[in-house]
């Protein structure tokens, strides 16, 4: 049976905040290798907070006091296995610090080599990274008291009004075995859907279920369907030049019924038909690459149909159009 | 609303128009399922059609809850409605929450009036990804969620705190794993069925994963789902024999800097238990002094299924719910036995309702937590016929 891959992708966001009139100065703060709390309700909280958690009325700038940069550690956690997200590769310590000056304690990560090196009670001591950026990530605790090197603040660099964080997550697992067994189909030359127990339509690419009459299907409801359909929808994409774009010339992106197919397969590139002769009920055929040089990598759990990888092209067969009106019920 | 709770909300429950729990299912807490979620929310609701033999359009307002983030799609919770019947066009609502804020939603809706019943779902698949590296998200954007400060993080620090407050040892939260071990093992839909007891000694052996919890204190992430239908008091008593009625759920908020909060206390469950007429501000959660035998509103619990995703979590909840020895606090094995994450807290309902539905017990509340170290915490308060 021919292998296919599992599924390996990293989902990434970059988020971009604004920071507002109280967390703004404190990120600035950090930047420039320094902590600032803010006095609220006759305390000093840090981190500092835009309301009075009490009251929930509204703290001024005005308010904010310098902190630390040594305090003293409440409680703590040791890391022995760091994730991805965490500040540290090595085993490190999470730990609530309350900083001098303050009444509250502020999360953040110990860098203290040993477990046997943490304990409640433990003086824990500001350092600022060489590279900073106005992220909470720009400092971090060591063990003791000793105050961290004079930062060097750049004078022209401003206050933070927005911070960066670009989020992500690794999603690994096997293709689920009907995808698994669609995208093999692909590779063999074969283009498979399932047929539903419920009223007999056809699904490709199935999804492993007919959402229609809310019914499972299983290996025992593939079918094979044709190489050649009707077009039932189509758009003319212009590449705008993003970042990461590699198309350059304009393109057709189709929806297909295939032959025997009750649902559309949509994304179906179609690059040596001109837009001007392409239209609804035009009957294409594709045309496989070599078995051999099929691709099937973009196909995943969530996404990928009939990918690029697997054709040449989709040429006219020189049929007879369909009518569109019997294509009504697809519009996409 | 009475007058008479308002002005004493600590004894005893508002008066909410009565809705029942009317069906329940869950799928088995998998440690991975290879397929569509979709696949986990139809087999539950094949389960919930079937016991009250209504059909899909019999069901007049569904709600979900489910994590986007965790399923690794955009909208990904929009494909779930497949599950649950997108045709003929469903009258459909969603939380980016557990599926017991599902159940909030759908039991207020009810209450409008003007519909009768409500499926409501929670699913979710955790395999696919570390969840830990998901749920730090939910932490405060500028201060916390950049350190990558995930909930298993913040537990291991909330744990040290009960420590360094003399609230709890080690061996307590070791306690906690062997008797939800041992409950699990009688659960069929529970991921960790221990072949025979653990021994507190043997847990505190074990290395430590998030110190001083050891993996053993987390509650392994699943895949799975669950959901319940819930109808107005007519309508519940036409859909089953054993109807087990909502007599109120309250949801309460702490602060998303920890370090603002006591860590070593809930005070948001003891709001919220005060709210219900339970916990210890009604005399105690159980049959202990104070209680009334008859739980006209004040406590009399013979079951609490809580929302326990680090052992520590127990001691603290069962403190803040004034649970004496006479409740039986996760029978079902708890999150600790399966944790099929945005399902969790709605099996807690479903567990304490099976109890009311086949007799085993009479009153229980069901717990739910959202947030890391318990910062949101949800009870659901059920009673039987008698």
């Amino acid at each position: 049976m021919t292998a296919v891959h599992d599924v390996d992708f990293t989902l990434e966001y970059p988020y971009t905040r604004s920071t507002g009139p109280i967390v703004g100065p404190w990120l600035t703060g950090l930047r420039d290798g320094r902590i600032l709390g803010l006095r609220v309700g006759g305390r000093v909280v840090c981190p500092p907070v835009e309301y009075d958690p009490d009251t929930g009325v509204s703290t001024s700038p005005d308010d904010l006091t310098e902190v630390g940069p040594a305090g003293t550690v409440t409680a703590w956690t040791w890391v022995c296995a760091p994730t991805s997200k965490h500040p540290f590769a090595q085993p490190f310590a999470f730990a609530q610090i309350r900083l001098d000056g303050a009444d509250t304690a502020m999360l953040h990560a110990v860098d203290a080599g040993d477990m046997a090196a943490m304990s409640t009670g433990m003086r824990v001591v500001a350092r600022f990274r060489p590279e900073r950026r106005g992220a909470v990530t720009d400092v971090y605790f060591v063990p003791g008291d000793e105050p961290p090197p004079p930062v060097e603040a750049d004078p022209d660099a401003g206050s933070v009004e927005t911070t960066e964080h670009l989020i992500g997550v690794r999603i690994r697992e096997p293709l689920f075995p009907f995808r698994a067994r669609f995208a093999r189909g692909l590779l063999e030359g074969r283009i498979l859907g399932q047929r539903s127990p419920a009223d007999g339509k056809v699904h490709v690419p199935s999804r492993g279920y007919d959402a229609l009459n809310r019914v499972a299907m299983g290996p025992e409801h593939d079918v094979e369907v044709a190489d050649v359909g009707t077009v039932t929808s189509f758009t003319e994409i212009a590449p705008i030049q993003y970042h990461g774009q590699t198309e350059t010339e304009p393109w057709i992106r189709c929806s297909v019924l295939l032959d025997s197919a009750d649902t559309t397969v949509g994304g179906i590139d179609v690059r040596h038909i001109g837009v001007e002769e392409f239209r609804v009920g035009m009957r294409l055929r594709m045309v496989w690459k070599p078995e051999g040089e099929r691709d099937v990598s973009a196909i995943e759990n969530r996404w990928g149909g009939i990918t690029g990888g697997v054709y040449e092209r989709w040429e006219p067969t020189g049929e007879p159009d369909v009518d569109p009106e019997l294509l009504k019920d697809h519009p996409f | 609303m009475a007058a008479a709770s308002a002005s004493s909300a600590a004894a005893s429950a508002p008066d909410f128009p009565d809705i029942a729990v009317v069906a329940t299912a869950q799928t088995p807490a998998h440690a991975r399922y290879d397929g569509p979620e979709v696949h986990l929310i139809m087999d539950c609701v094949d389960q919930l059609l079937a016991s009250t033999g209504l059909s899909r359009d019999g069901i007049d307002f569904t709600i979900a809850g489910s994590c986007d983030y965790l399923s690794g799609m955009p909208f990904a919770f929009v494909t779930n409605v497949d599950g649950m019947g997108a045709w003929p066009p469903v009258y459909e609502s969603h939380v980016e929450m557990d599926g017991a804020w599902a159940l909030f939603e759908a039991w207020l809706r009810l209450q409008v009036g003007d519909v009768d019943t409500a499926m409501v779902v929670g699913s979710g698949r955790s395999s696919p990804c570390n969840a830990r590296e998901v749920f730090h998200l939910q932490a405060d954007p500028y201060a916390v969620a950049p350190l990558g400060l995930d909930p298993d993080a913040l537990a291991g620090i909330q744990a040290r705190s009960l420590i360094d407050a003399g609230l709890a040892s080690e061996s307590d939260f070791a306690a906690v794993v062997a008797r939800s071990r041992a409950a699990a093992a009688a659960n069929p839909m529970a991921q960790v069925q221990a072949s025979g007891a653990v021994a507190v000694a043997d847990l505190l052996a074990e290395p430590y994963d998030m110190a001083p919890l050891r993996a053993h204190d987390v509650a392994p992430p699943a895949d799975g789902a669950a959901a319940v239908i819930i109808a107005t008091a007519e309508r519940a008593r036409e859909l089953t024999d054993r109807p087990v009625w909502i007599r109120g759920i309250d949801h309460r908020i702490e602060s998303h800097h920890p370090g603002l909060r006591d860590l070593t206390d809930s005070a948001s469950v003891r709001t919220a238990a005060a709210t219900l007429g339970i916990g210890p501000a009604a005399g105690g959660g159980g049959g202990g002094e104070g209680a009334d035998p008859d739980g006209g509103g004040t406590a009399g619990l013979d079951v609490a299924e809580l929302h326990v995703t680090h052992a520590h979590e127990e001691i603290i909840l069962r403190s803040a719910l004034g649970l004496d020895d006479s409740v039986e606090v996760n029978p079902s094995g708890g999150p600790l036995g399966g944790n099929p994450v945005m399902a969790t807290g709605l099996i807690r309902v479903i567990e304490a309702a099976d109890r009311i539905a086949s007799g085993r017990a009479r009153r229980a509340v069901a717990h739910a937590s959202s947030g890391p170290a318990l910062q949101q915490n949800l009870l659901c308060l059920l009673e039987g016929d008698g």
